[in-house]
């Protein structure tokens, strides 16, 4: 063969050469921009006009697809139907064009579909997750779920009678009680401070005709951000979601929630209950990304009480006095609102002392900042544990959704840890002044604390 | 006869041998069993010892007590300060944490792969050199009456089904909590929890899980070195007293003042995976029957046909080393008492014992758990849960890789079956089950009318 001199054989061995060594090359140059990338997000536009971020990987043969409708959520409910947008995420998966609930749910679960909606105080979501041998059928239903929702009677009753229910089973869990005080009085005079699962009295108001207006109104594709990975290209998916999405209203009424400062600064409140054991909710005002200090904010949080086991307030409050099971801060970060929150629950008779702990805390932390290993070991684990939350399909998802939904740029988190590691003592011991203030921590109990100066609430709110 | 078999063998084709997760395993010398789960998705593993001991090997009197020195076990060694365990972990990128079952206690890192080793090293070294300082034993002595306080004395709910246990099972470990009667934890000193500790800590009664961006190649001679140095031991019989007959019908009430909802529930002994594993993978069927999601039988009789309830439960519990369990029951929709919900469910279990379940139902809960199996694949610390409960109470790795073709095998007649022998009120399996009736107070005379309206 290689004494064949045939001019045309060599030509055409010559253009599959160089279309080998051209795919080589191309490969390896991908492989660069991937290595590079710590999620290789594709950003793409569907054919019919809708934004799409997707982490493509056919690893297994499974897809999540996530999907957010922004400033939408439980915030826009009246006053009088709070639990609106909740019944709403209860509802839309009860039944949609021909199928009515029994039928659409046969369908999810015949081929082991999960569809779910959700409803948060700052936006509708929704997150489809299916085999790949499903995928057809698993985009078919939640088309018919998004485009043409039945809200029959009986499968709104019979969601509507499981939402009164949780609500009272709730008030036997004092972390949700606790939880139920703290918005209350932290957001005081702002929509946040409503109930999102809705109240005993507001949800039996809430008609099939207020979902249908909620929906059509709020669930439009201004607001809509999508994300996705796992076993699907591109070109598939797009397809796939303009049949969904595609035929919502283009625009709704642009919602107006105005920004809010935590309330109530300073004040302490009881709920009491006869329990051994007293939960503490905590909140004070903090700030978000679109501050230049969020990077060090977050470095902060982790010290003093993100990590867990190794911050602040659980060497103080658990590992020397054995005080508590679990102490925890973390940060809030709403659309119209951010804060740092402490949580944490310890017998009655060491409510005192928990707290004065937790003022101590913040005390010392304003007062002598961090230590150049606390520093160090932060930025460890902030930075070293990213990979952490890659390890499957829907989480993958939801990591990019989160991006989107916050507003943040595609590369994001390729430039995190330098972010992370540029933060300096110096920019801690200014953010402890910024945000640990004692006097500005709103405080909620729920048990029989002793020893306590606190207004007593005699009923908790926004729950008859 | 030696090569007769292995020809036999030789003939079955590869691909028989399901491989669900492509677990692969080994034995280290000093008889500490090793399996690791390959997952390339991220460069990350999860590292987990588990233990075969847990709060049913006990001593009576001392409850609570494999927990508890699950907690002393972060609390330091000759070579790590107290406390400092999960701190280095932390500086190292990784999540640490522990739990402790009635059958297994379990450690776990998940951490970037490349750190892998240096948590080994850590694991290892807590096997057999744990010696918590005498101050931090007294005050890990108050997080665990704190966690017990949190987990089940602030909760009616918890309290009673911790009750509902403790009377199902009569002259069994099961029937104590995993956490301990408070009384009984406040007791204890370190030199008791060191016997125990010293009486089953060991590399032989460990199994090491790792699942992740790994290879048995690399692993072998990481698990070689560090755990492969220690000292294999005797360790005691895990013998149990099995459980009592109890021939008297259980119905426990509670009126708990916390309470607003009413919640009827019903437990029943029946076997584990490791007792009788073809009726365990029955009843993982006829429990699929019966409660998976809302087109199953509860939800859709209970819920959405008769408008008694709000929510349901049937779950099965297969991986214990004695007995497993059926919990099941509702939340009474406003209007029903639990005496009617009960009723109902009576009804339904009848139905089922009268009738059977029909092979469309058979077909379509196997073809659910099958996929279940799939997504259980999409996670790294998911597959070592699974994994690391399983072989800690008797079954084998062949046993999870070929489930999905096992449960397959199950037919519409071993359902009825299995339903005929655990769950018949007129001839129970060793005893009758448990019922509860978990109440608010009565009602004042003047608050009725608002709590029927």
């Amino acid at each position: 063969m290689w004494k064949d001199k045939n001019p045309k054989k060599w030509i055409l061995l010559g253009v599959l050469f160089a279309i080998v060594l051209f795919g080589i090359v191309l490969y390896f140059s991908m492989r660069a921009q991937a290595a590079d990338r710590f999620l290789p997000i594709h950003e793409f536009t569907t054919p019919g006009g809708i934004s799409v971020w997707m982490v493509e990987d056919h690893t297994l043969p499974i897809l999540s697809l996530q999907f957010a409708f922004l400033d939408a959520g439980t915030t826009l409910d009246p006053d009088d139907k709070q639990g609106l947008a909740r019944l709403l995420s209860n509802t839309m998966d009860e039944g949609a064009g021909d199928l009515d609930s029994q039928h659409f749910q046969k369908q999810l679960s015949d081929h082991s579909i999960t569809l779910m909606f959700n409803a948060s105080r700052d936006q509708f979501g929704g997150e489809l997750k299916t085999l790949t041998r499903h995928k057809d059928k698993a985009f078919e239903l939640l088309s018919l779920a998004v485009t043409s929702p039945r809200f029959d009677e009986e499968a709104v009753s019979r969601m509507r009678d499981g939402n009164l229910s949780r609500i009272k089973s709730s008030l036997s869990e004092p972390d949700w009680m606790a939880a139920r005080l703290i918005n209350d009085r932290a957001f005081e005079n702002h929509p946040y401070a409503k109930n999102s699962g809705g109240t005993l009295s507001s949800l039996p108001a809430i008609t099939p005709d207020d979902l249908r207006a909620f929906k059509n109104a709020n669930l439009t594709k201004d607001k809509l951000v999508i994300a996705a990975a796992g076993d699907i290209t591109s070109e598939e998916l797009g397809t796939a979601i303009d049949k969904i999405f595609g035929a919502l209203p283009a625009k709704g009424p642009a919602p107006v929630i105005k920004d809010l400062d935590i309330t109530n600064a300073g004040k302490t409140y009881l709920f009491e209950a006869d329990i051994p054991q007293t939960m503490i909710e905590i909140m004070m005002p903090a700030f978000d990304i679109r501050d230049p200090d969020y990077y060090a904010l977050q470095v902060l949080n982790y010290i003093f009480g993100g990590a867990g086991f190794g911050s602040r307030l659980m060497d103080d409050a658990r590992e020397k006095k054995g005080l508590t099971y679990g102490i925890y801060s973390g940060l809030q970060d709403y659309r119209h609102a951010d804060a740092l929150s402490i949580s944490t629950s310890t017998k009655n008779e060491s409510t005192n002392e928990m707290l004065s702990i937790i003022r101590a805390a913040m005390t010392t932390m304003q007062e002598s900042g961090v230590t150049d290993k606390e520093l160090a070991d932060a930025k460890s684990y902030i930075t070293g544990s990213m990979p952490l939350s890659l390890t499957s399909t829907s989480n993958i998802a939801s990591v990019v959704l989160g991006l989107r939904a916050n507003n943040l740029p595609v590369d994001y988190l390729d430039g995190l840890s330098a972010k992370i590691n540029a933060v300096k003592k110096e920019d801690i011991a200014r953010v402890s002044k910024r945000v640990l203030n004692p006097d500005s921590m709103v405080t909620a109990l729920v048990g029989k604390p002793e020893n306590i100066e606190a207004e007593k609430i005699k009923e908790l709110p926004n729950v008859r | 006869m030696k090569i007769l078999l292995f020809l036999v063998l030789l003939c079955i084709p590869f691909s028989a041998i399901a491989q669900t997760f492509g677990a692969q395993e080994f034995t280290l010398e000093n008889g500490m069993q090793v399996v690791v789960i390959p997952n390339r998705r991220a460069p990350v593993v999860t590292h987990m010892v588990w233990y075969k001991v847990g709060a049913a090997d006990e001593k009576p009197g001392l409850s609570g007590m494999a927990h508890y020195l699950e907690h002393l076990l972060f609390k330091g060694t000759a070579k790590i300060p107290p406390g400092e365990f999960s701190k280095i972990v932390k500086t190292l990128g990784g999540n640490d944490n522990a739990f402790t079952s009635q059958d297994y206690t379990a450690y776990f890192q998940s951490i970037a792969v490349e750190n892998l080793e240096r948590v080994m090293e850590m694991e290892a070294d807590r096997m057999l050199n744990a010696n918590p300082p005498p101050e931090h034993f007294a005050s890990e002595k108050a997080v665990v009456l704190e966690e017990r306080r949190q987990r089940t004395d602030n909760d009616p709910r918890a309290k009673f089904s911790e009750q509902m246990n403790s009377v199902l099972f009569i002259n069994h470990p099961y029937g104590t909590p995993t956490i301990g009667w408070m009384n009984e934890i406040e007791k204890y000193e370190w030199s008791d929890v060191k016997k125990f500790y010293e009486a089953w800590y060991a590399p032989n009664n460990a199994i090491l899980v790792i699942s992740g961006d790994v290879t048995l190649e690399k692993i072998k001679p990481l698990a070689t070195k560090y755990y492969g140095a220690l000292p294999k031991k005797e360790v005691p019989s895990r013998e149990r007293p099995a459980l009592a007959p109890a021939p008297a019908e259980t119905v426990l009430t509670l009126r708990d003042p916390a309470l607003h909802q009413p919640v009827f529930q019903r437990i029943y002994a029946a076997p584990s995976a490791h007792m009788d594993s073809e009726d365990s993978l029955a009843l993982e069927v006829l429990a699929e029957i019966m409660d998976g999601g809302p087109t199953a039988r509860f939800y859709k009789h209970l819920v959405v046909e008769q408008k008694k309830s709000t929510d349901v439960f049937f779950d099965y519990t297969s991986a214990a080393l004695n007995y497993g369990r059926i919990t099941l029951g509702a939340v009474p929709a406003n209007g029903t008492s639990t005496q009617d919900i009960e009723s109902l469910i009576d009804a339904e279990i009848e139905t089922l014992l009268q009738n059977g379940v029909t092979d469309v139902e058979v077909e379509d809960a196997i073809q659910r758990l099958r996929d279940e199996a799939i997504f259980a694949r999409d996670s790294v610390s998911g597959p070592a849960m699974i994994f690391g409960a399983a072989l800690t109470t008797g079954s084998s790795v062949q046993d999870i890789e070929q489930w999905p073709e096992n449960i397959a095998k199950v037919t519409a007649e071993r359902v009825k079956a299995v339903a005929t022998k655990y769950l018949n009120p007129d001839k129970p399996w060793i005893r009758p089950p448990v019922s509860g009736h978990l109440l608010p107070p009565e009602p004042k005379q003047e608050e009725k009318a608002d709590v029927e309206g």
